[in-house]
């Protein structure tokens, strides 16, 4: 599903991607972990689109497309998802008007035809329920006034509204007390079907005590420096990262 | 046009002028060249004023102890108007105003009686080379008087968008309350806003605030709309629409009118 090969991006005049690969498969759930300033959140920045950043080598293949020459809204149209760790705050534009334009696109570029009035509706109290957020919530401007909470389960649930092949969640747990957490983490595992795809960024291995993940990897200075099973992520929760990066300081 | 459809077979009465002096449904004038009102004491009314074609208008209002009014005053043609307004004791007054075109609205307002309290909200939207103008003056000319604005606006093209704002506290207007908002939204390089909010405090026991903002589109809300899917185009449209969209939302009239007014500001803001 997405194969990156010798990602390096930079932003500005600094590098901070040196070199990613990461294969990741339908059914998969991979989480990226790793130190502050590690490039983690760039990652997820260089897939989605952002323009900030510049790719300077490699390559990135989704569904077999060249990801890196798509603007962000064809990624996303094609089933591309990123989960904010920073969800924005929309002024006068309520969620329903909102997801009605984002379920809009994506179900035109699949060739589907537009919800009616009715569908959408039921749609969104469905998916409102996933991550136990009220349903009045999708008549409130986007993400404005929200808490923390509420914003990332907001974040879960567009991803349910849009049926992603792939989800980027970056640090989606970051700043969520323990129910939430649950919530959140709940919901991703209810939208996981053998057919898509998840990415989780986290700093936390307690996340991935609900997202349990088939892969866990460190990224470090620019690059995944160690791959392996979920076992790893508890061995750093004990351990830190020491044992990993000493090899890397300079 | 849609509106004056409403206006004709809506709920709306036809006003010209003079007292109003008992409760009665929504009132509208249509391009009035003068209009005279008075709400009488106690009495609560509202009127929208539609401007539909170039023009030079004045409005003379006057508000008797404890009465209120609910002004919709909409230009959606070059127009030049002067309103007045004058508070008497416990009055109240909220006005909307939503410029669509080039126009020049100057509001003179006059609180003349302890516990009166003002509201205004309005929004100037200018595309191509229009230039729109909305001069507030508020005048606390006793004490206990609140008064409130927030005026935004949204200029592209080669369009100006001048905001002038005036608060005048009386040397014994005590105890006022009053604040005047600005906030602007400039697209591309050749678009101009001019925002000028002004205290001119002669009491000492008040409280007064003001504040202006002029800013771009939120680029991080656009990509954040653009990885939903929606294009870039749409997510600039969209933003715009929320940001207008709460003084559009105040127009107290009925739901299809307020729909009707809804549909010519996104025609206008396709045009930016």
């Amino acid at each position: 599903m997405l194969s990156v090969k010798n990602l390096h991006a930079r932003v500005a005049d600094k590098e901070i991607l040196k070199g990613i690969d990461l294969e990741v498969k339908a059914g998969e759930v991979h989480a990226i972990m790793g130190p502050n300033g590690s490039g983690k959140s760039t990652l997820a920045s260089v897939l989605a689109g952002n323009e900030k950043y510049t790719v300077t080598e490699g390559e990135v293949l989704f569904e077999g497309r060249n990801l890196l020459e798509l603007p962000v809204e064809e990624r996303a149209r094609m089933g591309l998802f990123l989960g904010f760790q920073y969800p924005v705050e929309i002024p006068g534009v309520t969620m329903a008007n909102f997801m009605k334009m984002a379920v809009g696109e994506i179900r035109k570029y699949r060739g589907e035809e537009p919800l009616t009035a009715a569908e959408f509706l039921r749609m969104m109290r469905e998916k409102c329920a996933i991550v136990e957020l009220d349903t009045r919530m999708t008549s409130r401007a986007v993400n404005e006034g929200f808490s923390g909470g509420e914003k990332k389960k907001n974040e879960i649930f567009q991803m349910a509204m849009l049926e992603p092949k792939l989800a980027i969640l970056d640090e989606t747990d970051s700043g969520l007390d323990i129910d939430a957490l649950r919530i959140v983490a709940t919901g991703v595992t209810k939208l996981r079907t053998p057919e898509n795809a998840t990415v989780v960024i986290t700093h936390y291995q307690r996340l991935l005590d609900y997202i349990v993940p088939d892969y866990v990897h460190v990224l470090y200075k620019g690059r995944i420096i160690y791959s392996g099973d979920k076992t790893l992520a508890l061995k750093l929760e004990k351990e830190g990262y020491d044992w990993l990066i000493n090899d890397y300081k300079e | 046009m849609e509106l004056l459809e409403l206006i004709r077979n809506g709920e709306f009465r036809h006003f010209g002028g003079g007292r109003i002096e008992s409760a009665c449904g929504p009132l509208a004038a249509v391009d009035p060249s003068k209009l005279k009102m008075t709400v009488a004491s106690g009495v609560s009314a509202s009127i929208v004023i539609l401007h539909t074609r170039a023009d030079e208008t004045v409005v003379d209002i006057e508000l008797e102890p404890g009465a209120s009014l609910v002004v919709d005053d909409l230009y959606l043609a070059e127009t030049f108007a002067e309103v007045r307004i004058r508070q008497a004791a416990d009055s109240r007054c909220r006005l909307t105003t939503v410029e669509l075109q080039s126009a020049n609205a100057d509001y003179d307002i006059d609180l003349d009686g302890a516990g009166a309290s003002f509201e205004a909200g309005g929004v100037f939207v200018g595309s191509d080379s229009d230039h729109c103008v909305v001069d507030l003056t508020t005048r606390h000319n006793v004490p206990d008087c609140t008064s409130s604005s927030m005026v935004k606006g949204v200029v592209s093209g080669k369009a100006t968008g001048e905001f002038r704002g005036h608060v005048y506290v009386a040397p014994d207007a005590q105890r006022t309350d009053a604040r005047q908002q600005s906030r602007n939204i400039e697209l591309g390089d050749n678009a101009h806003v001019i925002t000028k909010p002004q205290l001119e405090i002669y009491a000492d026991d008040v409280k007064c605030s003001h504040g202006a903002t002029v800013g771009q589109i939120d680029d991080d809300a656009v990509l954040y709309m653009r990885q939903r899917g929606l294009s870039e185009a749409e997510a600039r449209r969209l933003q715009i629409e929320g940001f207008v969209s709460d003084v559009v939302m105040r127009c107290s009239v009925d739901e299809s009118f307020r729909e009707a007014l809804n549909g010519c500001v996104k025609t206008k803001l396709e045009r930016l």
